[in-house]
């Protein structure tokens, strides 16, 4: 039967042939339009166990960068004004070399006071002297005259109390001057400790000071900011805490690897220094001050390899340490 | 000696032989006997008529007799088989090739065209359907309704109804055509007219047909005339006897 | 025979229409409350599945779901790290918090505090914008539903202030993610940042979220993890499941919905029944006629089997398409972001019309292979 038009029947053929359209359409639809619940690989990399220690029992732990020497924060022992700062952050530093002064000017007064009182004291002793010698001589040429009645008897007498006098003004003028001196080196070492030296080798990390503001002896304690921040930042430090539940599977000694946040694929191999021997609260990393953890951690200090800046001060990192093998034997 | 004679003439010439047919009915508690041992033989070639009051038992002996109502008793041989012996599956299969129902509402299809209808018996055979309807196509033009052929039934007159049905019941070619009153809805030149077309094309050497029927009118068509009354034959002739 | 009795059923439009519908009507009513119903109750998962790069959760031991969770001390993620096989773990903090608006408006949301270093926890896309900004300082990201409930008016969040916690937070992208089943306001975050944004308590650690080394499979890690750290560990599929079933046990939606799923099972049955029954008493001379023609009763079984077969088809794939409309027509709707037709749920609508045919279809044909052939003489 040829094809016509007339012959199609709308419920025999359009319908069944729509349906049949319908339900491809709906299996089409139903396949595509799954929902996409597929697992993805994370875009940026997270910090992973390293390789080594995939297959092994180990112990995780977060930590902060620190100086070998820790961090050294300046005081200062007098109060003042700033009057020269001669370091900036970064600069590198050998014991003792000046950091920063403390207005000396009252110091420096009083060591000129001193110095005039020494000049008085020598100019005293000088003159005493000159006194001494002319009672000497007059008491001498009295002795000298045999004939009792060229000098009288009361004569001689002032004579004589006129050397012991010239002797104790000596004396005194001796006396203020080491008291003088004795002055001058109090303001010496006064001006002395105006001037703040750095206490050990290493890098300044901070530097909260500027020249004219105003030091106390309270500052770098309490709330205050310490003026100057310091440490040896070669080799650096990573202190580990690690939860005390988990502490007992450190294998102390061995090398751990340690990561920034963010730079997690830069991983490097750290070495044991030493377990602090107090456990302590958690220190809380996240920034907020409301932050109060019931957790006590064990921290592990190791020693960072040099890294070309991948680690500075107060980062933190994330580290894997191998858990020690007896545990592992308990375990297994 | 005398029966076997009958039983051994009627063998070779008869398209139905019934012996003995009884046909119980059951009605609540009673049981009625509708037929009451029918022996009869159908002859090819003849157009025969079965007449009886309603009631009288009459559908109940074509039903029997073309297969799609069990007898209670007695035997019925189509055209020398015994029809009642077949499986279910065979009679259905034997009723297909062998009988056309012509029935007094027609029954056909009414979502099918007429030679559609027409084709049923073909289709029903496992025939193709375009190439039964080109023969059922070509059984309404013998018909004279060939221009018919794509209407549907409720497009059509009764007669023209009547004349798909017929031509459905002839399509396939049967030895046995039953008819069940084919003139009831039909006036009086209508029926003669049926009953004419009928005599053409359903009356063959070796075909039967049987109708059932109490229309007078054409009662003068048969070649042979049943009267059934009670259950019994009571009148077996080419012409009605006196006082029906 | 089947193509008459195709020709009988299409014959009578009123009743081969009425029969589509029926099923149509069946199938739409199933199919889409109960792809509704699965939707709905898959939104208890919505939080898991956001984060498409975790293979497992890790708890506390009673928190149940992504949103009903106890937080953990922060040396959980410590601990975690320590169990062989992890290959990642990050922190993850989930919790709700309520919201200033510019207009000065209140609204509850729930922050998310991803991992600062590598944003792991963040939904796969974006709407707007990139994750990059979550390295400004007081950045949040806000989810694309959410959007939509706290800017009605449709303008650009972008640089919108918010005061969370007396803090300062500013929108500065929008994540294309699943709304919760609550479709509460989703505000994503660094984990560092969420701390100050969410009120404080002791313990903020919601979830370590953990990578498995490969080779190493999600549920032997959750076995691991468990035994050794004591916390509650979960895989993803196992994770959005407690929170499907968090839906089912704590909300009426299953009953309901299951009413609904009856209805229409029942609707189907009964309008379906009823006119597969007239259709087949309006018929019973013809199939009668049928029969005593020849026709066997396995064949009048095949032809009304044809016949509910056509209905089924039609108004199945009616069914469906109509389905298929509505959620692809719904599917810019926020209520329906993410709505999509499990492939289950046709084919369970596909066995109740089947159900409904055979079983209409069955009573139907009682009538017909009853009928005596005989009977056409009468």
């Amino acid at each position: 039967m040829a094809f016509d038009f007339r012959n199609m029947s709308f419920s025999r053929q359009i319908l069944p042939v729509i349906a049949i359209i319908g339900l491809v359409a709906a299996v089409i639809f139903i396949f595509f339009d799954l929902p996409d619940r597929e697992l993805t690989e994370p875009d940026r990399e997270p910090p992973r166990a390293p390789d080594a220690m995939a297959e092994s029992s180990r112990v995780a732990g977060a930590g902060i960068v620190e100086p070998s020497s820790e961090l050294v924060q300046i005081g200062s022992a007098l109060s003042g004004l700033v009057t020269n700062l001669f370091v900036q952050p970064g600069d590198r530093v050998s014991e003792g070399q000046v950091l920063f002064t403390v207005d000396d000017r009252a110091a420096r007064a009083s060591l000129q006071e001193a110095r005039a009182a020494i000049a008085e004291a020598q100019a005293s002793i000088a003159e005493a002297n000159t006194t001494r010698a002319t009672a000497g001589r007059q008491l001498a040429l009295y002795r000298n005259i045999d004939d009792p009645a060229a000098v009288s008897r009361a004569e001689v007498i002032r004579a004589e109390g006129e050397a012991a006098s010239a002797n104790e003004r000596l004396r005194l003028a001796r006396a203020r001057l080491a008291a003088a001196q004795a002055r001058a080196n109090s303001a010496q070492t006064e001006i002395g400790r105006l001037t703040v030296r750095a206490p050990i080798a290493g890098e300044i990390l901070a530097v909260n000071i500027r020249k004219g503001e105003y030091v106390s002896t309270m500052g770098g304690g309490g709330n205050a900011q310490p003026f100057i921040e310091m440490g040896q930042t070669q080799p650096l430090y990573v202190r580990i805490d690690i939860d005390e539940e988990q502490a007992a599977r450190v294998a102390m000694g061995a090398d751990a690897i340690v990561s920034p946040r963010g730079a997690a694929e830069r991983r490097v191999k750290a070495s044991f220094v030493r377990a602090e021997p107090l456990v302590v609260p958690k220190r809380s990393l996240t920034n907020s001050a409301q932050e109060r953890v019931d957790v006590r951690v064990l921290q592990v200090l190791y020693e960072l390899p040099e890294s070309n800046g991948l680690f500075r001060v107060g980062q933190q990192v994330d580290a894997y340490i191998p858990a020690g093998t007896g545990e592992q034997d308990d375990r297994e | 000696m005398a029966e076997t004679d009958i039983q051994a003439a009627t063998t070779a010439q008869a398209a139905i032989c019934s012996r003995g047919v009884t046909r119980d009915f059951k009605a609540g508690q009673q049981t009625i006997t509708v037929l009451h041992g029918i022996d009869v033989d159908i002859r090819a070639g003849e157009l025969t008529y079965v007449v009886g009051e309603s009631g009288s038992g009459k559908t109940t002996l074509i039903s029997i007799m073309c297969g799609i109502l069990w007898p209670t008793a007695g035997e019925v041989k189509v055209f020398g088989t015994d029809i009642y012996d077949l499986s279910d599956t065979e009679l259905v299969e034997f009723r297909l090739n062998n009988i056309g129902f012509i029935f007094q509402q027609y029954n056909l299809i009414p979502s099918i065209d007429a030679a559609n209808n027409a084709a049923v018996p073909l289709i029903a055979q496992g025939m193709d359907r375009l190439e039964a309807r080109e023969k059922a196509v070509a059984m309404l033009e013998k018909l004279n309704i060939g221009n018919q052929a794509g209407k549907l039934p409720s497009q059509l007159s009764g007669g023209q109804q009547q004349r798909v049905a017929i031509a459905r019941a002839l399509v396939h070619e049967p030895r046995l055509v039953v008819c069940d009153e084919p003139t009831a809805a039909l006036d009086a030149a209508s029926g003669r007219k049926v009953m004419d077309l009928l005599r053409e094309v359903a009356v063959a050497e070796d075909r039967a047909c049987i109708i059932v029927t109490h229309d007078n009118r054409v009662f003068d068509l048969a070649d042979r005339i049943l009267v059934l009354e009670d259950g019994r034959i009571t009148h077996d002739g080419s012409e009605m006897p006196e006082g029906h | 025979m089947i193509w008459i009795a195709i020709r009988m059923l299409t014959g009578d439009a009123q009743k081969f229409y009425g029969l589509v519908f029926g099923i149509a009507f069946s199938t739409l009513l199933i199919t889409q409350q109960l792809t509704i119903f699965v939707n709905l109750i898959e939104r208890g998962a919505s939080g898991t599945y956001n984060v498409s790069s975790a293979d497992v959760w890790v708890m506390d031991p009673v928190s149940r779901t992504a949103d009903v969770n106890f937080p953990m001390p922060s040396t959980a993620l410590d601990k975690v790290r320590g169990v062989t096989g992890v290959e990642w773990a990050v922190p993850h903090l989930r919790a709700g918090a309520s919201v200033r608006t510019s207009e000065g408006d209140l609204e509850g949301v729930s922050v998310i505090g991803v991992d600062d270093a590598t944003l792991i926890g963040l939904p796969k896309r974006m709407a707007q914008g990139s994750i990059n900004v979550l390295s400004q300082p007081d950045s949040v990201i806000i989810d694309d539903v959410g959007l939509t409930r706290m800017f009605e008016d449709g303008r650009s969040p972008i640089g919108e202030r918010l005061e969370l916690n007396d803090q300062r937070a500013v929108i500065r992208g929008v994540a294309d993610a699943i709304p919760s089943f609550t479709s509460q306001v989703t505000l994503y975050t660094k984990y560092s940042q969420a701390l100050r944004y969410v009120p404080g308590t002791r313990n903020r650690l919601s979830f370590v979220l953990v990578g498995a080394e490969h080779g190493v499979s999600p549920e032997e890690l959750t076995r691991r993890i468990e035994e050794q750290t004591g916390l509650r560990a979960r895989t993803r599929d196992e994770f959005a499941q407690d929170g499907v079933d968090f839906i089912i046990q704590n909300t009426g939606i299953p009953l309901n919905f299951g009413i609904t799923v009856l209805l229409g099972f029942i609707v189907g049955v009964a309008i379906v029944g009823l006119t597969f029954s007239l259709f087949i008493r309006d018929n019973i001379k013809q199939f009668g006629a049928l029969k005593a023609i020849g026709v066997t009763n396995g064949k009048i079984r095949k032809m009304v089997a044809a016949q509910a077969g056509l209905v089924g088809l039609i108004g199945y794939g009616l069914g469906v398409l109509g389905t298929v409309f509505f959620i692809w027509g719904f599917s810019g709707n926020p209520t329906f972001k993410g709505f999509y037709i499990p492939w289950q749920i046709p084919l369970i609508s596909m066995a109740a019309v089947f159900v409904i045919l055979a079983l209409t279809g069955w009573l139907a044909l009682r009538n017909v292979l009853k009928t005596e052939p005989a009977s056409v003489f009468r």
